[in-house]
């Protein structure tokens, strides 16, 4: 049996885990794979922490081990260090520059995050996804096309799997008009962005 | 949530990606129900949304039903009468509805009845993680349980079969990690035209009046049904035995299964061991059991949360002079939500006496100070936020004595946080008018229930009775944000919309609570001042004795968000201008908005501009006027949130 290829996607509830998640999915099947993808509906979709599991290939058990993903996506900057114990030392991992902290609490600075990061050697690939989403949207909501995007170009395990014709297919079923052209600028542009920091 | 009603509706033979509650409507579709009816639940409540998305399409009709209880006796109507029904609710809403469960059990079905119980091991989002398949035991009706969203999609199917062969009501069983799965589905049927929407109500009071006479003969008929499927159902799709023959042996039900078969594959060991694969766990068919189990040396029960498997496995080892070495809890947690990595460490015991994975994850990072932990909070903008804050200071101002909040469950319930502390209690649905009246008639200290709109008609009214009738001392508080907010925005009998989207009758809850013989004040939580005056002037009648209830009507914030763009209103946006913030961080320490932050070092909050919802709220607390518009809004802005 193909190992399965596994996508931890990390960040706080409302930032578009779950289309981000449907997008792969889709994807996926399109490129004529097996997928399954484990979501996280109610209390923490409250601006809670959220993880969504996404396993591309035959198999049975929806759950990624911890230390057992190839990819981890991170929505935001807590999330990813939190839910680091999903990678190993050769997983991928792509964060999005933007840290929101939970009210009332104290946290460690975005950069000390990234130093800890790197000083463990991983790899670890850094992008505005938040700023390509405001340039083409004008909000920060499609933050999570424009990492998705970034990390498809950066990430060669997701490129064996499925191509980018795919995702932009996939964006086809979910999205629709005006809100479907605009993802796929996001898209692109995340792309384009990651390219150059291969 | 966002149903792809084109992926449901899809034809024979499309491949589609399916979320496991999507996957059960679709199968419950195709084995051609026309009644569904539910009261939202998580992780429960997207296959009757789904059904209620495509009613329309599909023919059938669906409900909200303001309880489970209700939801229940709708839909088991439905199948005495001969149309094939559904109905739906996560684990703790099976309780609810336990009373009618017992009778469905004694007097059977007609047409194919299936109730599925969404439960939810690991807690994700419930007050506990009760082991529904215990029930099946409890009320003699059969639990059919899928191991991914791709069997619950097939075995729905089967288990109407099943409530039809044997004219009893069948519980469906899915947990959080089938019911929240997306899987891609191979469509293997069309949904029926044909179907039976016409119900057809036989007069046969001896099996529908539950009299101890009828009662007595009903039970002879259930207890034979019960032991037929336990002799007869032990064969696929029910129980399969993979690889028979193996010493060794995996007994494994739902989820659990799934977990196995992908750990014997990674310790490439599928071929020493048999598994016995259960869709049926209860009552448990005896014959594979016996088969696979009869000439192994050992064998072990994986299975989620309580030994139900297990426990039956030990009775017919017992009753069929079977001796094998028999492991199951000893390996298996019982505590929480199993995955990959538990059942392989629980195998590999089994196997060969230590626990070795083959993946080693990072350490956690090491960071001063530490991650913080993110609970969920309110959302930017939710009217419970203001609602709690005008309730505090016009406790303070009417000099109410620490009074104790009891509270609910609900996006509420986020108010136990710090800065609120507002919820002091949160055991049921319902429970908080019910504890309040308690603790009144044993504390002097004021009480007030707070219990949200939705709550409140699901199991906030006969309490609310029981207060007056038993002349209680505690106050009523209703937060009323329009929805059922918490399990993603369904209407209930305050909204004026059905689950199909029609148009219908209100129940407005201020007009329940003063026929009851409440004082009702009703507030709009928008407006600080006014509505603390109001609440003040309803703190001063409860001190003269009179019974109070407080309506707060303001609508969820998500929802003021969505309706916004789908109307293409803009909304209002609020700033902190730096010259006049003092740093005093009011609006930060007694709201704990989201959108208003402390970046690192600094002295003074910003407002992250695209998480800001407009609401108001921190401009009205901030004792500088330094927070003021940074974009206005359209002028019928408002109409968004009313
Ligand atoms: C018996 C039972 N049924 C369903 C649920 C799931 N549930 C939790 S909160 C909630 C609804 C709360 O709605 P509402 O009272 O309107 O409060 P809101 O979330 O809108 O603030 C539901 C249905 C439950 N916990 N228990
Ligand atoms: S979903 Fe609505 S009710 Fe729930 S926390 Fe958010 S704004 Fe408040
Ligand atoms: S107006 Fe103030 S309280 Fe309301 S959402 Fe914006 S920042 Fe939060």
């Amino acid at each position: 049996m193909a190992r399965r290829y596994n996508i931890v996607l990390a960040g706080v509830g409302g930032q578009g885990l779950l289309t981000l998640g449907r997008v792969l999915g889709n994807a996926a099947i399109l490129a004529g794979e097996d997928v399954t993808i484990a979501e996280t509906h109610g209390l923490s979709q409250r601006g809670g922490s959220l993880i969504v599991q996404v396993r591309i290939g035959k198999g049975e058990s929806p759950m990624i081990p911890k230390g057992a993903a190839d990819l981890l996506i991170g929505l935001e900057a807590l999330e990813t260090a939190r839910q680091i114990i999903y990678a190993n030392q050769s997983t991928r991992i792509v964060m999005n520059k933007f840290l929101w902290p939970p009210p009332l609490a104290d946290y460690p600075d975005i950069d000390n995050i990234i130093n800890e990061i790197r000083s463990r050697n991983i790899r670890l690939y850094l992008v505005d996804a938040n700023k390509i989403s405001e340039e083409i949207v004008g909000t920060i909501i499609s933050a999570n096309m424009a990492i998705l995007g970034y990390a498809y170009a950066v990430d060669e395990g997701l490129q064996e799997k499925i191509s980018y014709e795919h995702l932009e297919k996939a964006l086809e079923k979910i999205f629709k008009g005006k809100v479907l052209e605009l993802n796929k600028k996001v898209l692109r542009k995340g792309y384009e962005e990651g390219l150059k920091h291969k | 949530m966002n149903i792809p009603r084109t992926d449901v509706l899809a034809p024979k033979g499309s491949k589609v990606l399916l979320m496991g509650n999507e996957a059960i409507a679709r199968g419950a579709l195709e084995a051609g129900i026309c009644f569904a009816s539910a009261y939202p639940g998580t992780p429960s409540t997207e296959i009757v949304e789904t059904l209620a998305t495509v009613a329309k399409d599909a023919g059938i009709y669906v409900e909200w039903s303001t309880n489970e209880k209700v939801a229940f006796e709708a839909a088991y109507a439905a199948a005495i009468s001969h149309v094939k029904s559904l109905t739906a609710m996560k684990h703790v809403g099976v309780n609810v509805a336990a009373d009618i469960l017992m009778s469905a059990g004694y007097a059977g079905t007609n047409a194919g009845f299936v109730i599925v119980s969404a439960d939810d091991p690991g807690q994700h989002s419930s007050q506990n993680e009760q082991d529904n398949r215990w029930y099946g035991l409890l009320s003699h009706i059969p639990v059919v349980e899928p191991s991914s969203p791709r069997e619950a999609y097939m075995l729905i199917k089967e288990a109407y079969k099943l409530s039809e062969k044997y004219k009893q009501p069948v519980i469906f069983r899915s947990t959080t990690r089938i019911s929240h799965t997306r899987q891609s589905i191979l469509l293997e049927e069309d949904i029926p035209v044909e179907k039976t929407c016409k119900g057809k109500f036989e007069r046969t009071i001896e099996r529908w009046v539950l009299i101890p006479a009828h009662g007595k003969k009903l039970k002879k008929r259930m207890m034979t049904v019960w032991k037929n499927i336990m002799e007869n159902e032990g064969h696929p799709p029910f129980v399969e035995i993979i690889n028979p023959g193996n010493k060794k042996v995996i007994i494994a039900d739902g989820i659990a299964y799934a977990h196995v078969a992908e750990a014997l594959e990674l310790m490439d060991k599928k071929n020493e061991y048999t598994i016995v694969k259960i869709n049926l766990p209860v009552p448990l068919p005896y014959k594979p059991i016996v088969e696979a189990l009869k000439d192994a040396e050992k064998a072990l029960v994986v299975e989620e949360l309580d030994p139900v498997i297990e426990t039956q496995v030990k009775k017919i080892l017992f009753e069929n002079g079977v001796s094998v070495e028999l492991h199951g809890k000893d390996l298996v947690p019982e505590n929480g939500e199993l995955d990959l990595d538990i059942v392989y460490r629980s195998i590999s015991k089994f196997d060969i006496g230590t626990e070795s994975v083959p993946w080693k994850p990072l350490e956690p990072l090491r960071l001063e100070p530490p991650i913080p932990p993110r609970p969920p909070v309110m959302c930017p903008g939710c009217p419970h936020r203001n609602s709690f804050y005008i309730v505090k200071v016009a406790a303070n101002k009417a000099r109410l004595k620490s009074p104790i909040f009891t509270g609910d469950i609900g996006c509420y319930t986020l108010g136990y946080q710090k800065p609120f502390e507002t919820q002091m209690t949160s055991f049921e649905m319902g429970g908080s008018i019910g504890v309040a009246h308690g603790l009144s008639k044993v504390m002097d200290e004021p009480v007030v229930a707070v219990i949200g709109d939705s709550t409140f008609y699901h199991a906030g009214i006969p309490p609310s009775i029981n207060i007056v009738y038993n002349k209680g001392k505690s106050m009523v508080l209703i937060l009323d944000n329009y929805y059922t907010a918490m399990t993603g925005h369904q209407p209930h009998p305050g909204t004026g919309t059905t689950a199909m989207g029609e148009e219908t009758y209100r129940v407005p809850m201020e007009d329940v609570m003063k026929s009851i013989g409440y004082e009702t004040y009703v507030i709009n939580p928008m407006n600080v001042k006014e509505s603390i005056n109001k609440v003040v002037e309803a703190f001063e009648k409860y001190k003269e004795g009179k019974p109070v209830a407080i309506v707060s009507r303001m609508k969820c914030a998500l929802q003021a968000l969505r309706d916004a763009r789908r109307k293409g209103i803009k909304l209002p946006v609020y700033t902190i201008l730096k010259d006049k913030c003092t740093g005093c961080m009011v609006c930060v320490n007694l709201l704990a908005c989201p959108a208003i932050v402390v970046p690192k070092g600094a002295k003074k909050p910003v407002i992250i501009h695209d998480l800001c919802a407009g609401c108001g709220l921190c401009a009205q607390v901030c004792p500088f006027n330094a927070i003021v518009l940074k974009e206005k809004g359209d002028p019928n802005w408002l109409e968004a949130w009313y």
